[in-house]
């Protein structure tokens, strides 16, 4: 067995309010914090490490939240793997704990992105999440190609051309999170959403319409990582990490196969043994739903269905509240808020310790699976919880 | 002739020859002396091999579309009056792929490894874009 599994444990969780919020990203990620440590029954006091993230444009995150928290911790830092960070920092954080560095880890991600692409008055340049020393300016924006959505547009298209995977397949995970959003009091989108919504939606960058496109959101989330030895003596039901991995598809997403094929066949195949379990032992997965097709890539590549099959998986229903793989429980990024990851690792944690209502509860939830993605469209993390 | 509103692009240092040679007409590619294999875009060493010798070699300019999206949404105001337009990512026959337009055709009309060849577009008297249209059969 591995040495690690079971041995570290989510003891607490936090969200930030979401949506069109107005405050920055720190100030977020700070709310969210707070929450995750009161959950846990701790105070800014106890801890010792802090692993978090926030718009790439500021600088030294870490020590600017440690600033506001009032503590000196022994280790700390902040992460640059895009939507993988999340997990990579709970990583780091069992990593640290178990090298003796610290004790008692918070890991967080922040984001002001609606207020910053918001500002009355500035163009859409001005606006842009991404530092403008940090865009391209060869071999991109000059063919009018222009980040993310495009990227994952250009799997999308492949795939469909590959396997035969239509725009009604992303729409039955669209519609699947949607209705489960509306469930989540603290979901950003309150509407339902039907296939004739899906349809009708403008094109951003096809095949990719409005509903396939994650939300613009203000929020933060956070969790408090410890050992689950030093969990007994704390407040909530620990949620115990049984494994966890990365893989970086590094050489380029439009490089060999890796936009049909992500980092979830080696983070995952990695992160499952660790926690000894396959695909068949998870209850409820929380997949990183940047755009719809993301999810339906990664299903297949963490082997929940065989490659190519994503669409009819999803067209079945397994991703409903009452299917065979409930997943993203909250709306995920498509319709609750996106905090590139953070509010996934929230979610599966929750579902594990039970404390949602039969409306929204997975029953009996006993394994979750968790993904991140992101950076350029490159990096991957697996995280595999278990109720304790 | 109208003001070009697009971006231009900035060659980065090791680019330079790529800029240069597209100027001339001709669509350059990092070869390795070692293992003969291409790459895009250029880096200091062979990412197949590692090997520190190469040449910028010329290529056919022919091809085939990896993968395209089309683009409705306008992310800069350069591109306002050609929304839709299609971006590509274009596989040379000789392996490397890389980001470009597809014109000469309807956007719904594109497929999938359709077979494509560069065409150069000046945009200023340094800069010339590689294009690329549906190959003549």
């Amino acid at each position: 067995m591995n040495a690690l599994r079971d041995k570290y444990a989510i003891v607490g969780t936090g969200k930030s309010r979401l949506g069109q919020v107005g405050e920055n990203s720190l100030s977020l990620l700070e709310e969210a914090i707070k929450n995750a440590l009161d959950e846990a029954g701790l105070t800014s006091k106890e801890v010792d490490g802090l692993v978090v993230r926030g718009p790439d444009d500021v600088y030294s995150h870490h020590q600017l939240i440690a600033a506001r928290l009032g503590i000196d911790v022994d280790f700390s830092t902040s992460l640059d793997n895009g939507g993988a960070s999340q997990i990579l920092s709970l990583i780091l954080a069992v990593m640290a704990i178990e090298a003796g560095l610290a004790s008692v880890v918070v890991c967080g991600y922040g984001r002001d992105s609606w207020t910053r692409t918001h500002q009355k008055g500035k163009g859409i340049a001005e606006n842009s999440l991404i530092p403008a020393a940090q865009r391209p300016r060869e071999h991109g924006p000059e063919f009018g190609h222009f980040g993310a959505v495009s990227q994952h547009a250009f799997g999308a298209r492949r795939h469909m051309f590959e396997y035969g995977t239509t725009r009604d397949d992303f729409a039955a995970i669209a519609m699947a999170f949607r209705e489960h959003a509306l469930r989540n009091p603290d979901a950003m989108m309150k509407k339902s959403l039907s296939l004739e919504d899906y349809q009708r939606a403008r094109l951003i960058v096809d095949p990719f319409g409005l509903f396939d496109c994650s939300l613009n959101t203000d929020g933060a989330g956070a969790v408090v990582v410890t050992s689950t030895e030093r969990a007994k003596s704390l407040r909530q039901r620990p949620v115990l990490i049984k494994g966890f991995a990365t893989h970086n598809n590094t050489k380029g997403w439009i490089l060999g196969d890796h936009m049909l094929s992500t980092g979830a066949v080696e983070s995952g195949a990695r992160a499952f043994r660790m926690a000894g379990l396959g695909p068949k032992d998870v209850d409820t997965a929380q997949i990183y739903d940047c755009f719809t097709y993301m999810v339906l890539t990664q299903l297949e590549d963490y082997g929940f269905c065989k490659k190519g099959e994503g669409g009819a998986f999803a067209r079945s229903g397994a991703l409903r509240l009452d299917g065979v793989l409930p997943c993203n429980t909250s709306g995920g990024q498509l319709s609750e808020a996106h905090v590139e990851g953070m509010l996934q690792i929230v979610e599966g944690a929750r579902q594990l310790q039970g404390v949602y209502g039969p409306d929204r509860q997975v029953p009996d939830a006993e394994i979750a699976l968790i993904s991140g993605h992101g950076g350029n469209q490159v990096c991957h993390s697996t995280l595999i919880l278990g109720r304790a | 002739m109208p003001e070009y509103k697009k971006p231009i692009p900035v060659p980065s240092a090791e680019a330079q020859p790529y800029w240069d040679g597209l100027r001339d007409r001709k669509l350059l590619m990092p070869r390795c002396d070692a293992c003969g294999k291409y790459w895009f875009p250029p880096s200091l060493l062979c990412p197949h091999c590692n090997a520190t010798k190469w040449t910028w070699a010329s290529t056919s300019g022919h091809g085939r579309i990896f993968s395209y999206v089309v683009y409705h949404r306008v992310y800069h105001p350069g591109f306002a009056d050609e929304v839709p337009y299609a971006v590509a990512v274009i596989e040379l026959d000789e392996g490397p792929r890389m980001i470009s337009n597809v014109i000469g055709i309807a956007p719904d009309k594109l497929a999938c490894d359709m077979r494509v060849e560069v065409v150069y577009q000046p945009i200023t008297e340094t800069i010339t874009l590689p294009k690329f249209k549906p190959a003549a059969v």
